[in-house]
Parts: C-alpha cells; structure tokens; sequence
C-alpha cells in the first residue's frame, strides 16, 4: 500500500497550483462578479491552449496501431495510473475555481462517449481536431432534458430515421458549452416505450438547421461556465453522426454507453467536491487564525472534523480511481465516492461562512462564492440519492422498478 | 503512486486472521461474553499463529510486522469479537510505551513475561489530559485509581501521560465490574496503594509514538466491530419482509445501509492511511512521526464518530430484535461505545488531530506529496 502522491502527479500539481493563483481563481471571481462565463474569446483560454490544454484525451492514431498491433484481442491497454492522474489535477484545478475548470476548452463530456463508442471515422471527425488544437475549442454533451434530469431513461427528445438522415425535435437542458461548442453529443430515443433500449447518441454539429434557442442559465454558482439550454426542431443528423453507427445499437449497448461514461466520472466529481471543500477550508483557517478564533475548542472541533472527512473524501476518491486504473469493478466505490465528498464539501464551506460570521453575509468573500458554487456537487454526474441508489442496487440488490 | 492493494504477505495474514475468527471467535461469541474469558483451544491457536508477538522483534519471537498488518489483524479479530480480541491479545497495545521509550531491555523485562505466561495481562491506560483514572507518583511508589480497564486482572500495568509512563507491576488491586462492552476481556476497577514502580520511561516524544500506537489498535477494533454491524444487519434487512419485500428494498433502508457501507469505508481508508504513515515514519522517513501522530489521532475520532452513526443503526435495522440478545447488534453498539472510550476518549484524539491546524500555517495538506 502507497499512500503518498508520486513525484510526477506532484509535478502535474505543481504546474496547475503555478497558474491556480494567478490565473484560475482571479478569472473564476471575475465571471462570478460579472455574473456571466467565461467568453470564449477570453485571453485566458487562448493561454491554455498554447499551454497543450484543450485537448481530447483521445490519442489518435496510436489507438488504431495499437489495435493493429494487438490483433489477437483487439482490446486497448488502459493507460496505467490514468485515471489517478486524472483525478489529483481535477482536484487541484477546482481547488483554484471549480467553474473555471470546466470552462477549460475541450471536448468535454463528449469525449468519452465518442471516444469509447465512436466509429474510427467518427472519432477522427469530431475528435481530430482536439488533437493539436490551434485556438480555444469545446464539445458538449446534452442528456439533461427539462422533464428528466436523474430519470435518463425518460428522455423525450425523438429521433426519426429518413433516408440517409435522422430528425432530432425535442429540447435539452443545462448542458456545458453547448453555444459555443463545435458539436454537441445528444442522446434521444428512437421509441419511448423501448426505456433504455430506445436511446440513440447523434453528434450534432454547430450551425446544423433546427438546432437554436441557446439560453445560457443564471446560476446560483460555478458562473464561469456556461450551462446551456437549447432545442432541436426537426434538426437532421446525417447518418454518419449516429454515434457508433447501427450496428452499435443492434447489440443494445446504447444506454449502457452513457452509462459507462458517468460511471467513470463519479470519482472524479467526487474529487471536485474535495477540491473545493479544501479551498474553503484553507480559506476559513486563515480566518480563525487572522481572527483569534483557534484558541476556541469548538472552532478547533469543526475545522478538524472537515479536515478529517475531506481526506477521507480523498481516499474513497483515489480508491475507486485505483480501481479503474486497474480494470476493477468500481461501481460501489465510485458512486460511495460521490456520495460521501459533495456533503463533506458543502459543510466545509459552511463551516467556512459561520466562523465569518457576519463578514460571510457581505456576499464578497472567497467562502461566501465556494458556498455557493459546492452545491451543485451533490446534483451533477448523479444526485447524492441516485448515488445512493446505485450503492443499493450493489450492496442489497435494490430492484431497479 | 497512491495504491491500495495491500500484497501477498498482508493479504495472507488477513485471511488467516479472518479465519481464526470464523473457527474459535465468532461461534462462541456470547460463551465468551458470559464466562468473561476465552476457551484454552482459542487461546493455543492465537499463540501457535503468532498473532501475539506481531509486532515485536525477532529477539523476542516476534514477527517484526508494522502497524498496517497489526490493524489488518484487530480488525479481522474484532468483526468476530473485540472483547475476544483484546483478551486474546494479552500484551496488547502496553506493547507501545514499552518498545518506544524502553527498547529491547525492557521489552525483555517487561514485556515477555506476559508473552510467556499464560493467563497474564498486561494493560495500558491513559493519565495525562482528559483521563478518568487518578494516579499520584511519588519518586518509586505510585497511588491511584483506574475506574474501568477492559480485563479482569492485570499483571503488568502501564500508566502512560504525555510525558512518560509508569510501569507497575505489583499491589494492582482489581476489583471486578460488570463491564458495559468487552465483557469477554473482562472488566475491573484498579486500586494502587503505594504500589512500586518498577520503572519510570521518560520522552515526549516517544510518548506521542507510543499513543499513536495504542490509537491504531483501537481504531482497528472500532473498524471491525461497525463493519460486522454494517454486514450483518444488510444480511438481515435482505431476509426480513415487510409490506410485501425485503426491507432493504424500502429506500428509507437502502439509504441507510448505503451510508452505513460509506462510514465503515471512510473509518477505514484513514485507518489505514494513518497506519502506512506510522510504518513510513519508521522505515523510510516518507513521513513523520508528528504526522503519523496526527494521522492516528484523526483515524481514531473518525471511527468513533462513524461507529456511532453505524452500530446503533446497525440494532435499529433489526427493530426490537436488535435490542434483544438474540442477536449481536447490541452486542457491537455496547462495544463500539466502549472502545472509544480508551485512551482519553475521542475529545482527546479530537485535540490531538487538531493541534497541527493551530501551529503550521499554509494551505492544509490533506495527503503527504513525494518531496522534489
């Protein structure tokens, strides 16, 4: 057992913590103070991308050498300590700003699901060009309908077959970036009485006709980024940007393909959580100590506690990563994850505002916007009920009706 | 890189600990509670394993192991029976000051008797901020009162405070109690009238080890203890209908068992990551001995805070057969209630976690980093 972070993640670290302050934290305050995202022609992201972020975690063409390569199995090698990775710098990014780091220009949520379902010339159109972008670019991902939020089984938005083209009419909610992306990834069913077997994924490409009403949110936090909401009236799709193409869905893995890719993200929203819940606490240590207030047992008391759950928070992070990075079943231990961090965080912030006290009240104090922007860590990628009952479903075989 | 697979050695002497509990622990789990001992057979078997002399040195037959296999060990033990394990486990944590401040001479001394001789027990309680026990030492004589040891009688006695410890080992008067959980370690008040010391360890900094210690082994029991409540009323909430399914299947205890699983997991990843800072520490200096300190500390108050969300809810589960001692839940609500008493309590490991938040300044570190 190996519980220190190595010495390259801590560079990785070191590299984010370098632009945190300067950079992440002043331009999260900013968009929260305007009250708007992050535009994106803003300076800032035309940095990250010179930098070498902004890029899909895709890896081009070595994927398909690789299956060339392996032509017994066929079956990729996960990149070992990935997802480990992954998570520390996730952590560490929403430690600076939590909106800012989703605002990061990038195929976003969308790449898993393409780069896991995709066809090869689907992830080469869609993916390719976040291979070495030259500007600030975006994907979304739109599951999110206005009528089914954690009930993805119960998405509206209808999907007609007509010639080489399918119609997209319905309408999505709160999805990232969704205005300025290069394309959308937008799950709707080929038949509502199918459930989960009627669920088809499309690429729908900026500019495409029946594709409009952009309404960009107002939220009570995490301002930087955008969450947008749009509709689809009788917008065509060639076939081409049937995510995976027919065949895919003849094996019913439809559902389970977005699935999949929650799945995979729980630890590392569970890490966001930290991250934020370990700024406020910073935050409100420096407060108490600036303030007098470490003397008092009670102050001391609840600051320890928030501490102690938010590594604990960490650990179930870093374990259920560990168990990803090694191609071990996680379900149980992702979804605890995600339903132990975001509550641990929340209270880590509030403890924050109460020992402001009547400071917190002014509405411009560090704490005061972590309080705001934590919530929505209980409610994205999965509730803290549905996580709950995913665990159920693991732990006493809670029956899915 | 962080990684939580624990290898062949460690998983082997988890599985072998596993099973002494499921052949001698967990069938005689109220024999053991009434008759306030456990069976000779039992007994054999734990020393024949080697469990005892885990983490003493070779010179003294030990195994050398460190805190991570010791922890792995308790919590095997105390998911059949902590009281089991803590009678079992003779010298027990009094291991601690005895190898920190006294090394191997001491041990010698002190320590192998009650290794060798069966019966013998050895206990060690806490004396310095927050203790219910009143000692008073005058040069090499020591009086004083301990209301609660978890053992029905006590051979070797190690009075530990933050500076020092003493080491009595003659007039302990105990006087027996009923005990509230444990009961199969027994339970004793202790009297010392003008007893001897028979040694007086100083440092307080070998001090601060030797509680760390001490705090990991009961965070262990704590650990075992709630996760065998957490398991057992899940087994029990999938057979028990009501209103036509399982009760589990009602989400207001699916729920409930979920966050159960969540506070056992959360107890036990800072158990063990306090555990691998104290081997660090010792070792390969990837961490400190304040930090490993600290991270004992910290371990310790999460346990007995989860261990009082689980096992309470673990009876509740059951309803009224919980409370009834048919059943073993209430068995691990008294049990867990009784552990995190030891060692000056949770307030006490509350302020000891707490104590580096007062001193350093910068961010909070939640994990140690590899050094440049």
């Amino acid at each position: 057992m190996n519980l220190v972070i190595d010495g390259p993640t801590r560079e990785r670290l070191d590299s984010v913590r370098a632009i945190g302050e300067s950079q992440i934290r002043p331009v999260g305050i900013e968009a929260d103070r305007l009250g708007r995202p992050v535009p994106p022609d803003h300076p800032f992201f035309e940095m990250l991308v010179k930098v070498g972020l902004g890029r899909t975690r895709w890896d081009g063409k070595a994927e398909a050498d690789r299956a060339a390569a392996s032509s017994s199995s066929g079956a990729s090698t996960p990149k070992l300590g990935a997802s480990r990775g992954q998570l520390a710098v996730a952590e560490e990014t929403s430690y600076w700003d939590r909106g800012v780091a989703v605002a990061f220009p990038g195929p976003g949520l969308g790449d898993p699901p393409i780069s896991s379902m995709g066809t090869p010339d689907q992830k080469e159109r869609f993916l390719g060009r976040f291979l070495n972008p030259d500007r600030p670019m975006w994907g979304s991902f739109a599951m999110t309908e206005p009528g089914a939020g954690s009930d993805v089984a119960g998405i509206q938005t209808t999907a007609h077959k007509d010639g080489d083209s399918w119609i997209l009419h319905g309408a999505k909610s709160f999805a990232a970036h969704a205005s300025r992306a290069e394309w959308i990834v937008v799950w709707a069913t080929v038949d509502r009485s199918l459930g989960r077997d009627g669920h088809r994924a499309f690429v729908v490409e900026r500019g495409t006709p029946g594709l409009g009403d952009f309404v960009v949110e107002r939220k009570m936090g995490l301002k930087a980024y955008e969450s947008t909401s749009f509709t689809l009236s009788d917008c065509r799709v060639p076939s081409a940007n049937l995510l995976g193409g027919e065949d895919y869905y003849a094996r019913k893995a439809g559902f389970k393909g977005a699935m999949k890719s929650f799945n995979a993200t729980r630890p590392l929203v569970a890490a966001m959580a930290v991250g934020i819940g370990r700024a406020a606490l910073d935050s409100a240590v420096v407060f108490a100590r600036e303030n007098d207030l470490l003397g008092q047992v009670r102050v001391r008391d609840r600051l320890e506690r928030t501490r102690r759950r938010l590594r604990a928070a960490r650990l179930l992070c870093w374990r259920a990563a560990w168990l990803a990075d090694y191609g071990r079943p996680n379900i149980l231990e992702a979804s605890m994850s995600k339903a132990f961090a975001p509550s641990v965080a929340f209270e880590a912030a509030s403890l924050g505002m109460e020992l402001l006290g009547e400071v917190g009240g002014r509405g411009d104090h560090l704490i005061e916007k972590l309080f705001r922007d934590v919530k929505a860590m209980d409610i994205v990628e999965g509730t803290g009920q549905i996580q709950r009952v995913v665990m159920a479903r693991q732990l006493v075989r809670l029956p899915r009706d | 890189m962080i990684d939580f697979d624990l290898g062949d050695e460690l998983e082997l002497l988890r599985s072998t600990a596993q099973q002494f509990a499921a052949d001698h622990l967990r069938p005689a789990l109220r024999d053991h509670e009434s008759a306030r001992q456990i069976s000779q057979p039992a007994h054999a078997a734990f020393a024949e394993i080697g469990f005892a002399a885990l983490e003493c040195p070779e010179s003294l037959g030990g195994s050398a192991l460190g805190s991570l296999a010791r922890c792995l060990m308790m919590e095997e033990l105390a998911a059949a029976d902590p009281g089991a394990a803590l009678a079992l486990d003779r010298l027990g944590a009094a291991l601690y000051p005895i190898a920190e401040m006294g090394g191997d001479e001491a041990l010698e001394r002190f320590a192998r008797p009650v290794l060798d001789t069966p019966d013998t027990r050895a206990a060690l309680v806490w004396c310095g901020e927050g203790a219910r026990a009143q000692t008073l030492r005058s040069g090499d004589r020591i009086s004083g009162f301990v209301p609660w040891v978890p053992s029905d009688r006590v051979d070797l006695l190690l009075l530990l405070d933050e500076r020092g410890c003493s080491i009595v080992h003659e007039n302990i008067r105990c006087e027996s109690l009923r005990g509230g959980g444990l009961r199969a370690a027994g339970a004793a008040e202790l009297h010392l009238d003008d007893a001897p010391v028979a040694a007086h360890l100083e440092g307080e900094a070998a001090a601060g080890r030797a509680l760390a210690r001490a705090r990991l082994y009961v965070t262990a029991l704590l650990v075992g203890v709630m996760r065998e409540s957490a398991e057992f009323s899940r087994q029990y909430a999938l057979d028990r209908v009501a209103f036509g399914r399982p009760i589990a299947h009602h989400q207001g205890l699916a729920f409930l068992i979920a966050d159960m699983a969540t506070a056992v997991d959360a107890a036990r990843v800072l158990l063990w990551e306090a555990a691998v800072r104290r081997d660090d520490a010792q070792a390969n200096g990837l961490a400190t001995h304040e930090q490993a300190a600290e991270a004992a500390a910290t371990a310790f108050a999460e346990a007995a805070e989860q261990s009082l969300f689980v096992t309470p809810n673990g009876v509740q589960i059951l309803g009224g057969h919980g409370f009834m001692q048919d059943y073993p839940v209430e068995k691990m609500m008294r049990e867990a209630r009784s552990l995190s008493l030891l060692l000056g309590g949770v307030d006490l490991a509350r302020e000891h976690a707490a104590r580096d938040l007062v001193v350093h300044e910068g961010p909070v570190a939640l994990t140690l980093e590899a050094p440049p």
